[in-house]
């Protein structure tokens, strides 16, 4: 035991770049002498400001008739188009007429929109959830705050601006706060449940819980979230959402597309409310995210 | 008036067709960051107009279908719906990444205006 | 009903036109603002509740949430001029 502990802390130093195992040593990781970071631009200087200048100077007559002349070309196509709102225009085909007539026996749901974007086409709405992962972590590398990107003088803005905060409370948004955020909270998580048999689903009931934590934490400060949902709970959270999608897709892909009959009855939506849950899961955290990082950098 | 006529038929694509028109035309044209991407958003609606009008149909029900057989035209499609309800969202996630970006443009360089901003790119590479 | 969506079409083509020409960035974002409620509205002439909801909720509400966030942090709302 001791040795296998003593060949992992070998190892954990090794991986930080402390300690090289001499005996074997299969591959080396020396440091080189360090290039330069930012290679010096060598570009001719007047030539480049000429470019840019001619370029701003040509660019908004070309697009000016980029647009008009894309305009033309959209609005004869559309006046071609068949005529709005009728029953035989082609886009009314059978798809449509098989999702709507069979959700119900096939997914559970009696909302043929929910039914269709979480079941028939789960894959699409699982790559878009990613999307939303994506930009949110995204998100976060441009706006986190962190020693590397903050100077002193930040700091003690962002200091002066929560003192001031705390100074002077505003009592009309708190009691707002107060009142409102327990029954829009209750609200989100109707939608999020009831999003196969009425309007509603993971996007809109996420992003209604979304709104009443951003209504929370501009009230009473994020001192006052973080309680109960800091960033270990938050990152949780959201990376259990999309697992819990993907574990779940799978399974229905796998077993053939059945549905989740089995375990549970198409009444309550079958495989639709679990896959409910999870992007509104992800859509809250979000939507949470974005507020979090635009407004003081961190969670 | 046959013209006219088409334009009254189809008033919702043509007027998602002048919508996006404007957008893009705010797009390319506003020298402002931040009407940029509010010309972004409009483009983005009037996409999703376009979409969802193709899918209605006069006089029928919201699709959430009712118990036993179903008649198909008596509710609307529903998947340009669906189609629009994921777009929405991706929407909002561009058009707040590209806010994090106009942000971080303002940390480094004091403006959101273009011009500006060229002018003291310049400035800095002398 | 075709007066009321012809009236909210017009009322989309005028917000649309108006938001980008306003002078201060906060009238810019709130009739933006009212252009998403526009269009929340016209979901529902077009029997989408789902579409509705969504955009009311995300289109409107969080966009405009970012939007003032962001118009914030690079000073153009009174009173964050200096700090």
């Amino acid at each position: 035991m001791s040795k296998k502990e003593s060949a992992w802390t070998r190892f954990a130093a090794w991986v930080n770049g402390e300690h090289e195992p001499a005996e074997s040593r299969l591959f080396s990781m020396g440091m080189g002498p360090r290039k330069e970071r930012r290679p010096e631009i060598t570009l001719p200087k007047r030539e480049e400001k000429q470019r840019l200048h001619g370029f701003l100077s040509w660019y908004p007559v070309a697009s000016a008739v980029i647009g008009v002349i894309l305009v033309g070309i959209l609005l004869a196509t559309v006046l071609a188009m068949p005529s709005f709102g009728q029953v035989e225009n082609p886009t009314n085909n059978e798809v449509p007429a098989h999702y709507l007539q069979h959700t119900r026996e096939e997914t559970g749901a009696s909302n043929a929109v929910a039914g269709m974007i979480l079941n028939y086409r789960g894959f699409d709405t699982f790559g878009e959830s990613c999307v939303l992962f994506l930009a949110v972590s995204c998100v976060f590398i441009l706006l986190l705050r962190d020693e590397n990107n903050t100077s002193q003088k930040d700091l003690e803005q962002a200091q002066r601006r929560e003192q001031r905060r705390k100074r002077r409370q505003d009592v009309i948004l708190q009691e707002a706060a107060r009142l409102l955020s327990p029954f829009i909270l209750l609200f989100g998580a109707y939608m999020l449940l009831g999003g196969h048999h009425s309007p509603g689903g993971g996007f809109s009931g996420g992003a209604v819980l979304g709104g009443a934590l951003i209504l929370y934490a501009s009230a009473f400060g994020q001192d006052a979230i973080r309680r109960f949902f800091n960033e270990k709970v938050y990152n949780t959270v959201r990376v259990i959402g999309l697992m819990l999608y993907a574990v779940l897709f799978g399974y229905y892909i796998f077993t053939g597309a059945n549905g989740l009959e089995n375990h549970i009855p198409l009444d309550y939506g079958g495989l639709i409310l679990p896959i409910d849950i999870a992007v509104g899961l992800v859509v809250a955290c979000t939507m949470y995210g974005f507020y979090a990082m635009f407004t003081r950098g961190e969670l | 008036m046959d013209l006219i006529q088409r334009i009254l038929e189809n008033r919702f694509s043509v007027t998602a067709v002048i919508l996006f028109g404007i957008g893009f035309a705010n797009l390319m044209l506003q020298y402002n960051l931040v009407k940029k991407v509010v010309g972004f958003n409009i483009m983005d609606s009037a996409v999703f107009l376009l979409l969802a009008s193709q899918g209605y149909i006069e006089g029928a029900m919201p699709p959430i279908v009712a118990e036993g057989a179903v008649e198909a035209t008596a509710y609307i499609n529903p998947i340009p719906s669906g189609l629009v309800l994921t777009g929405i969202v991706v929407s909002v996630s561009v058009s707040a990444f590209s806010l994090a970006l106009i942000q971080r443009i303002y940390h480094k360089y004091g403006t959101v205006d273009l011009r500006e901003l060229v002018m003291r790119t310049e400035k800095e590479e002398d | 009903m075709t007066l009321l969506e012809d009236i909210l079409l017009l009322g989309l083509i005028v917000t649309a036109v108006a938001a980008p020409l306003c002078k201060r960035l906060m009238a810019t974002v709130i009739v933006y603002m009212s252009f998403g409620l526009l269009m929340a509205v016209l979901w529902v002439l077009l029997e989408s509740p789902d579409l509705a909801v969504t955009e009311a909720a995300v289109g409107v509400g969080v966009t405009t949430i970012l939007f003032f966030l962001t118009l914030r942090r690079i000073h153009e709302l009174k009173g964050t001029k200096d700090e």
